[in-house]
């Protein structure tokens, strides 16, 4: 294998509640891959579905692999299975990206399947951001639902906001009541399309009231996340901004771009720790145990191949984190 | 054989723990305390205490619980106030009697201290509580100022740096080293309580930040800091909050700063914004607030905390 340096490939793997993203960046950083999937709960499986799709195409890159970097809610499992040379949290990845894109962006909302962020920055330097708490409400799952109960593709659901001519009122703080909302609109005869882009209003109220809430939102703004799709949640954060917003050409796999750009700049010269496209045929297993240690029973979670235990983690006390031990053992 | 007292470990323990232990030990009693907060403490708590309190309070509840079966006497006294014009939480004053209201608990003492009254008010208060476990007046005030003592020493050990977990412990801080210093505020039952903050501080370190925390600042320090405030705020433990975020707001010893609250607790969802107005100021450290309740998963602190650490080395290169 060609000893790995930044003239090489930079991957970056993303993997959220509800979609894995992964990109390759080329020598200059232009995006030369990139796969978008559903996790469908299956992490591990995704990671590896992503892996034979990203090496189909770059069947024509003659560069070998130079870094990988993993994001996401799944960040530490992935960078496990890959093995990353870096693993950062999503908020860093998308603000990484997001400035890469944009350089003088001042503004970044990022809405995903079950999150959604507000990251404020200053000459490209985050200042300041928000990610929601405990509720979903206005997430990318909940439009998700609410597609497939109006039987409307998801794809097409911005477009169909778009044909609204005066949007429904649809309450958005809470996604139970929005839809009890929406359900009420429908019996009593409204549009369809205008139910639907009172819902995106709805949504980025409680966006602005609740995240971004205290919150200054300066220009330029720049819009991604998978739910920066829907052209009805874009005219709405315009209307509600009254500002233009920008929608980067690579909105869906941002957290996957910064992750990548995150992994070139720590490699340097050094070499990197992938495994290999091949890690995609490699039959990993996770088991999960409740330890008795303590009363806190923590539930343990085990990555093996087999047999060999790759890395353990759950625990409120570092006992059983092998992973550590091992690169403690190698220093 | 020693009549035992338990004092659970969580709300006030983290504040007044040596000057209890010190006075009662004083008086001839056994102290017990409950285990450090671990998950059954945190079920059996939620489960026993009222659905719309506060976390810290739940969590007091899984202590007394804990403690139950293994003393002869609970020791919750209702601490109305710890200075004059101030109050400390209503909670506060009610746990006593919100534990009584329980059913088929050991026998719950509840001394009041209310220095609001003035300090003679308390002496009275304190020897009227002690009589039962001893005749003598010289006894209950070497008893007393033992406990003073002992606060005392614990005050200054905060002061030096370190945690009131290593402090009741005896196992020193470990050696500062990093290039970012974190303010941490908030309620000490929160932010030191390991198993309700997941372990925020150590994993700050662990992160290479060297972390004080609101408790480590001298009350004098935090008092001035406070009354800067237009109107006096009448929660000494809030005004604390307020005092601490208010000086590392102007000291520049620290590159950013996390406030821990616990989602149902009024005074901190006030005090939330007077910190947030405040941190607007130019040149003002970043400030995150961190919301910790029963629900609350590890993997959404650990991202915030990160992307936290991440945006302060990012400014600071």
């Amino acid at each position: 294998m060609r000893k790995a340096n930044t003239t090489g490939i930079h991957l970056g793997i993303d993997v959220g509640s509800v979609s894995t993203n992964l990109v390759a960046l080329g020598e200059d950083e232009e995006v030369l891959a990139s796969v978008y999937l559903r996790t469908q709960g299956q992490p591990i499986a995704a990671v590896q579905r992503g892996l034979i799709e990203l090496e189909a195409q770059l069947e024509d890159v003659p560069l070998e692999v130079g870094s990988v970097g993993t994001t996401g809610s799944a960040r530490y499992l992935s960078g496990v299975i890959v093995g990353a040379d870096i693993v950062k949290n999503e908020i860093t990845a998308h603000a990484v990206a997001a400035s890469f894109v944009v350089p003088e962006v001042r503004t970044v909302l990022e809405i995903g399947g079950q999150d959604s962020k507000v990251i404020l920055l200053k000459q490209g330097v985050v200042v300041d951001f928000a990610m929601n708490t405990v509720c979903a409400a206005g997430t990318g799952s909940f439009l998700d639902h609410q597609a497939a109960r109006l039987g409307i593709p998801i794809e097409d659901f911005g477009s169909h906001a778009l044909k609204s001519s005066s949007a429904c009122q649809i309450a958005g703080r809470c996604s139970v009541f929005a839809e009890s909302d929406m359900i009420h609109k429908q019996q009593m005869g409204y549009r369809v399309e205008d139910i639907i882009y009172g819902l995106c209003q709805a949504l980025v109220r409680n966006y602005l009231n609740n995240l971004a809430k205290g919150k200054e939102i300066v220009a330029p703004v720049v819009f991604q996340g998978g739910v920066a799709a829907n052209a009805g949640m874009k005219r709405s954060f315009e209307d509600a901004l009254k500002t233009e917003v920008i929608v980067p050409k690579h909105y869906h796999v941002m957290g996957a771009i910064g992750a990548a750009l995150l992994a070139k700049d720590s490699i340097g010269n050094g070499e990197t720790k992938f495994k290999g496209f091949g890690a995609s045929s490699i039959d990993y297993r996770t088991s999960s145990f409740n330890c008795k240690g303590c009363a806190n029973n923590c539930e343990i979670v085990k990555i093996e191949v087999e047999g060999t235990v790759l890395a353990r983690w759950g625990g409120r006390c570092g006992k059983w984190e092998v992973q550590e031990v091992e690169e403690e053992a190698a220093v | 054989m020693s009549i035992t007292v338990g004092i659970p470990q969580a709300l006030l323990y983290y504040k007044y723990y040596p000057l209890w232990e010190g006075f009662l030990g004083g008086l001839g009693l056994e102290v017990v305390t409950s285990p450090a907060t671990n998950r059954r403490i945190l079920t059996a708590g939620v489960e026993a205490a009222d659905n719309e309190i506060c976390l810290p309070v739940k969590v007091f509840y899984g202590h007394v619980l804990s403690l139950k079966e293994k003393v002869d006497l609970l020791f919750i006294p209702r601490v109305v106030s710890v200075e004059e014009d101030a109050y400390t939480c209503p909670k506060f004053l009610g746990l006593p009697d919100m534990i009584r209201a329980v059913g088929d608990m050991p026998e719950v003492l509840d001394p009041i201290f209310n220095f609001r009254l003035g300090s003679r008010r308390v002496s009275r208060d304190v020897y009227s509580f002690a009589k039962r476990f001893t005749k003598h007046p010289a006894k209950v005030w070497r008893a007393w100022r033992h406990g003073v003592d002992e606060q005392r020493r614990y005050v200054a050990k905060l002061e030096s740096g370190w945690t009131p977990v290593e402090v009741l412990s005896g196992k020193a801080p470990p050696e500062a080293k990093g290039d970012m210093t974190i303010g941490v505020v908030g309620h000490p039952y929160n932010i030191h309580d390991e198993y309700v903050s997941m372990n925020l501080v150590k994993r700050l370190r662990k992160m290479g930040a060297r972390v004080v925390t609101s408790d480590m600042l001298p009350h004098r320090v935090v008092e001035a800091e406070a009354n800067r405030l237009p109107k006096k705020l009448f929660w000494t433990y809030e005004k604390e909050i307020v005092g601490s975020a208010f000086y590392w707001m102007r000291s520049g010893t620290v590159d950013g700063m996390i406030y821990m609250l616990s989602f149902a607790c009024g005074p901190d969802s006030l005090i939330q914004v007077l910190l947030e107005q405040e941190a607007k100021r130019e040149g003002a450290p970043a400030l995150m607030p961190l919301v910790i309740d029963e629900h609350s998963g590890e993997a959404g602190l650990v991202t915030r905390v990160e992307a936290f650490v991440d945006m302060l080395a990012w400014r600071l290169n």
